[in-house]
């Protein structure tokens, strides 16, 4: 599966626009400014349905334009594939629309869709998932897993659904319309549902932790770097995990929603023992972030044989020439990356016939150089 | 939204739009349907409608829908009544009669456990079901726990299960194999699938 180009219109700075992606490393260099993460925010966009940047999708259309549209051309060995999102602002009594299909067949998510392309993204924004709250890398992680063993993804909707539940019958009984009735019940499905999330994170985890220290290490990051899975629960098996529930149970009615249980897990990278979002420099959280998608792409071309296509906006000027190198040649070896960057220098292999390259100036797309 | 419809139109809409499923323009769409169909049509419907009501109740037994005090399931001296099947609504019924691989008596519950929603214990048939489990005019042998394989469902299931246990541990619970796809309700199975999840059923 690889994504061949993409078109938008009225995204962003681009009144229409599009871009050819090459099989292997392309790379996209212009003036700061000029557009280079908005062509990336747009293949993201047309992948998913969501800009990684944003949760308000009205900054997307182009100022001045009532909507806008990407399309994105997939090949999936020799088939021909298509996913399309528009996105429409509410204007007047009108709500705003958005229409995603695949194929040309509408669809509700395009997260659910066989064709759509696995895709990994590297931007300044990205960096909240390091330095942000743990909700953030709770949704990572289970985004992980559900890419990794896709047949696993209904875990985290299974226990979200169980868990609105319990919550609804603690208010219940708190403002004294419920009884404690069905209390144990609803205790005994969150137990079972919240074991079987805490052990495919922990098999995700336990998957990314070597792969993550060896690129953190490679990338340059100082000390020990390392990623742990910190579950809330100790519970050995569900007996257990109700009992801790029961043991909490008074200060759950107090508060009227549920404390205990996976929602409230930490994923902690770590630089000897102490966490990086805390105690890390902008820098070290960079480095560790990039060191984290490296090791999901490795290891989901391992575990799935699908390497997810990635996004690199503004990486390189972190790095050294040594490390310039080696990212670039570990990119290179499989998969798709597109690679933003303001120099071209920056990127070692950039004017080598097997990579693609992009000129952006503002508003435009000029195809420099296309490799099959 | 418009104050221009004569007062019964206005009426009738509104009755319309509590329908499930039945948004406002539909019940707009409807109501002059019904405005615009023969006098006798529209009467039938309204005597259907109040002949439902007056006419259909559940059953003293096992909550299905009847016109009689009990329903003709249960009446049937050929139904295996040491056999509990447990649904959540009186739809489940038909498609579970039409595997005609079951030949127990049911219990209809109305409806599944779901605090968001409000349902608690104490609104559906299940003290009812634990009664009729441990009774002693007929000795239950097998209840199986048909309830949706859905979040409330499989709540349901579980919260039943642990009743019995304690009412009835005797009785053997099974559950229907998971030949159902997740989250799917046992009113959109099909025949073979739901006859092959009954014949599989294991025990809980
Ligand atoms: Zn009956």
């Amino acid at each position: 599966m690889r994504v061949v180009s993409v078109e938008m219109r009225d995204f962003r700075t681009y009144a229409r626009a599009e871009a050819r992606i090459g099989a292997g490393l392309t790379v996209v260099h212009g003036p700061n400014g000029a557009g280079k993460s908005n062509l990336l925010e747009g293949i993201y966009f047309g992948c998913t349905g969501r800009s990684p940047r944003t949760r308000s999708d009205r900054e997307l259309i182009r100022f001045g334009a009532p909507a806008t549209r990407v399309a994105v051309r997939l090949l999936d060995g020799e088939e021909p594939h298509e996913l399309t999102v528009g996105y429409e602002a509410a204007t007047g009594g009108a709500q705003a629309v958005k229409r995603m299909s695949a194929d040309g067949a509408e669809v509700e998510r395009l997260l659910d869709v066989p064709s759509r392309p696995l895709i990994s993204v590297f931007m300044p924004d990205r960096l909240e998932l390091l330095k942000g709250p743990p909700a953030l890398r709770r949704a990572h992680l289970d985004q992980v897993v559900a890419a990794i063993w896709p047949a696993r993804a209904q875990a985290r909707r299974e226990y979200s659904r169980v868990l609105a539940q319990r919550n609804a019958l603690l208010a219940r009984i708190r403002a004294g319309r419920a009884s404690h009735a069905a209390m144990a019940t609803w205790d005994r499905e969150l137990a079972s549902k919240a074991l079987t999330l805490r052990e495919q994170r922990a098999g995700a985890v336990n998957l990314l932790a070597e792969p993550f220290a060896l690129k953190a290490g490679q990338l340059g990051c100082n000390g020990e770097v390392s990623i742990e899975y910190r579950p809330r629960s100790k519970a050995l098996d569900e007996d257990q995990f109700v009992a801790e529930l029961q043991e909490r149970l008074d200060g759950d009615l107090e508060r009227g929603f549920s404390g205990h249980g996976p929602h409230r897990d930490e994923l902690a990278i770590v630089r000897d023992g102490r966490e990086l979002r805390v105690y890390g420099s902008q820098g070290e959280q960079r480095l560790a972030l990039l060191a984290l998608l490296l090791a999901e792409r490795s290891v989901l071309a391992r575990e799935r044989g699908r390497t997810p296509l990635m996004l690199l906006d503004d990486v390189m000027s972190e790095l050294d020439g040594e490390r310039r190198e080696l990212l670039v040649g570990e990119l290179s070896a499989a998969g798709q990356s597109v690679i933003a960057t303001t120099d071209l220098g920056h990127v070692p292999t950039a004017g080598e016939a097997h990579v693609t390259r992009l000129r952006i100036s503002p508003g435009t797309i000029l195809q420099e150089a296309i490799a099959a | 939204m418009s104050t221009s419809y004569a007062p019964p139109v206005q009426r009738l809409v509104t009755e319309l739009s509590k329908l499930p499923g039945i948004g406002n323009r539909t019940a707009q769409r409807l109501a002059f349907h019904i405005l615009r169909t023969s006098p006798e049509d529209a009467v039938a419907l309204a005597e259907a409608i109040r002949e439902v009501k007056e006419k259909i109740g559940l059953c003293e037994v096992c909550f299905n829908l009847t016109d009689e005090a009990r329903c003709r399931i249960c009446q049937d001296p050929r139904r295996d009544q040491e056999l509990i099947c447990v649904v959540e609504e009186p739809s489940d019924v038909i498609p579970m009669e039409r595997t005609h691989e079951y030949h127990g008596v049911y219990h209809v519950l109305g409806g599944a456990l779901s605090p968001i929603d409000g349902v608690d214990p104490e609104d559906l048939k299940i003290a009812e079901l634990l009664t009729r489990a441990a009774s002693s005019q007929i000795s239950v042998r097998e209840v199986v726990l048909a309830t949706n394989p859905t979040t409330t469902g499989e709540a349901t299931a579980l919260h039943i299960a642990e009743g019995l246990r304690q009412r009835a541990p005797q009785i053997k619970l099974t559950r229907l194999a998971s030949g159902l796809p997740v989250g799917s309700d046992l009113e959109y199975a099909d025949e073979v699938t739901l006859g092959k999840a009954f014949a599989g059923r294991r025990t809980v």
